[in-house]
């Protein structure tokens, strides 16, 4: 979501402040230390009483996408957010969610921890996308839960990375769920570190880990993709990443632990290079390199 | 339109083009003739400025222009096209959004489904499709020379009429094109100006008598071209 379309958000934080908060008819948004102070059942999913975020507590059914941006625009603004999504049984939702600086070189730190809980059948289909400057630091560690017959489509896109980037995400799916995620960073003067991992943890439980890298100028790439299969179910890691640049590297990790002799996980991962070939071709179209690169570049992390 | 003089083009120190000298003029249709190995692949990346460090020897005129030293890019926009082979996959890009991104005009639409469009470029497409493709995105380009490199592979004699039908609605007084094939039922189909025959690195014989070099090659093969009165050498 653009700034100029935040007006439209159902929450919106700039900075430390909550500048816009609205919640459809039926459901519930509110910042996470009032959730905790209100609604005892929310302690168990949060770790302490939280200092900043969002509560969005989902209990009818809306079709339109919710709107979460939380935005950094003053100069070494700190932000530590604790945040608490539930759906409940049988919804269908959509989430929009932004995080980014409003400007270059404020040096901003954005610290995120958040649980998602979809209950039973709830379905998810979320699009995060993180938008940052090159002096910024950022720190988010998500846990999703989806208990049984819940379905997660998760997107995250972030193709202007912070200076220092730690992602985690965890997913625990239960009985029948459905976990698909979508990983894609394009680093540039970047050091990022990625930590994911789905617990299959019960029977007929599904997941799905795609991860799409592109490591440009100046960027350094680690990654930990993990699924784990407690019952019998089934899970695939996907990573393949691009290395453009000569000064960056790229780490691909990619580990599968099974428990159940009748889980089937399996995974492909590959690092390289853009193909000649394909360079060749573009340029004999009158695409100048750096065009051709482009290209090739936009259309991996599509 | 194009000269091409004493062209020698080296890859692991072994000659793939030997010396070889070429004049197309404007508004005339070459054919390129010669079996797999020949070098005419290479001739048409040398042309398009592909594998440039291979170039030993030889210049490149276009109008009135050396190119010999462009980019492949540089030379694309002087108005020089090639059509591949073996066309690579840019995956997560789709054709139409490719072919806006290339085209001077919207004609090319013409040549393709809307099905193909909304496709990724070249990937999964059957070997008709790819000839389709690659022909719609070179005549997008508006060029005033167009290299077709083996026309004819990977599609059966039906597709091929239709491909040689376009390629030669394309061909005007104001352009020119090179026909690349090692298959001489090409030129029965094509009609060309001027037959060009390619053994070894080395561009052996130039006629207008494509009937007569096609009775010979369906004939004889390639060795006989060796041994004929039209030879250049």
């Amino acid at each position: 979501m653009d700034m100029k379309n935040a007006k439209n958000a159902n929450y919106l934080q700039i900075d430390n402040t909550i500048r816009q908060m609205y919640a459809s008819k039926g459901n519930i948004i509110l910042p996470s230390r009032e959730a905790f102070e209100k609604y005892d059942w929310t302690r168990k999913y949060f770790v302490e009483k939280p200092k900043e975020g969002y509560f969005i507590w989902i209990k009818e059914q809306t079709d339109a996408p919710l709107f979460s941006c939380v935005s950094i625009k003053t100069k070494d603004t700190r932000q530590e957010l604790n945040n608490l999504v539930v759906i409940e049984k049988d919804l269908k939702i959509k989430i929009r969610g932004t995080c980014n600086s409003m400007e270059e070189k404020i040096c901003g730190e954005h610290k995120a921890k958040g649980k998602i809980i979809l209950r039973q059948n709830a379905s998810l289909d979320y699009q995060h996308t993180h938008k940052w400057g090159n002096s910024d630091s950022v720190k988010t560690d998500y846990d999703f839960i989806l208990e049984e017959n819940a379905t997660l489509e998760y997107n995250y896109k972030n193709l202007h990375t912070p200076k220092n980037l730690f992602l985690k995400t965890s997913v625990h799916s239960h009985k029948n769920s459905s976990a698909n995620l979508n990983i894609v960073i394009n680093a540039v003067d970047s050091k990022i570190q990625v930590e994911d991992v789905i617990h299959l943890k019960e029977k007929n439980a599904k997941g799905i880990l795609r991860f799409r890298f592109v490591g440009r100028k100046n960027s350094e790439t680690k990654t930990t993709s993990r699924i784990v299969a407690e019952a019998s179910a089934e899970g695939h890691l996907d990573c393949h990443a691009l290395l453009v640049d000569e000064d960056a590297s790229i780490v691909l990790r990619p580990e599968l632990e099974n428990k159940n002799k009748d889980s089937i996980l399996t995974h492909e991962a590959s690092v390289g290079k853009i193909a000649d070939e394909q360079l060749d071709y573009l340029r004999c179209r009158g695409l100048s390199e750096k065009q051709a690169i482009d290209l090739i570049v936009g259309g991996f992390l599509r | 339109m194009l000269k091409i003089k004493d062209l020698c083009v080296e890859a692991d120190e072994k000659k793939i083009l030997n010396n070889v000298s070429l004049e197309i003029k404007k508004g005339t249709f070459h054919v390129l003739l010669g079996p797999n190995g020949s070098g005419k692949t290479t001739l048409a990346k040398t042309i398009m400025g592909l594998d440039h460090h291979k170039l030993k020897k030889g210049q490149i005129i276009f109008g009135q222009e050396d190119i010999t030293k462009l980019k492949p890019e540089e030379r694309a926009k002087l108005g020089i096209a090639l059509t591949f082979q073996h066309p690579p996959a840019i995956k997560g890009v789709k054709l139409s959004e490719f072919l806006n991104r290339i085209s001077k005009t919207d004609a090319y639409k013409k040549y393709l489904t809307t099905d193909l469009l909304e496709r990724q470029v070249n990937v999964g497409f059957s070997g008709g499709e790819l000839k389709h493709s690659e022909l719609a995105q070179v005549f997008a380009t508006e060029p005033k020379f167009i290299i077709f490199d083996e026309v004819d592979s990977g599609i059966d004699m039906k597709r091929l009429e239709t491909i040689t039908k376009m390629i030669k609605e394309w061909i005007s007084p104001d352009n020119s094109a090179l026909v690349i094939t090692h298959n001489p039922r090409v030129i029965e189909l094509l009609k060309p100006d001027i037959i060009d025959i390619l053994l070894d690195g080395k561009i052996t014989c130039s006629t207008n008598n494509w009937n007569e070099i096609y009775c010979t090659i369906a004939k004889y093969g390639y060795e006989k071209c060796k041994e004929c009165k039209l030879s250049a050498d």
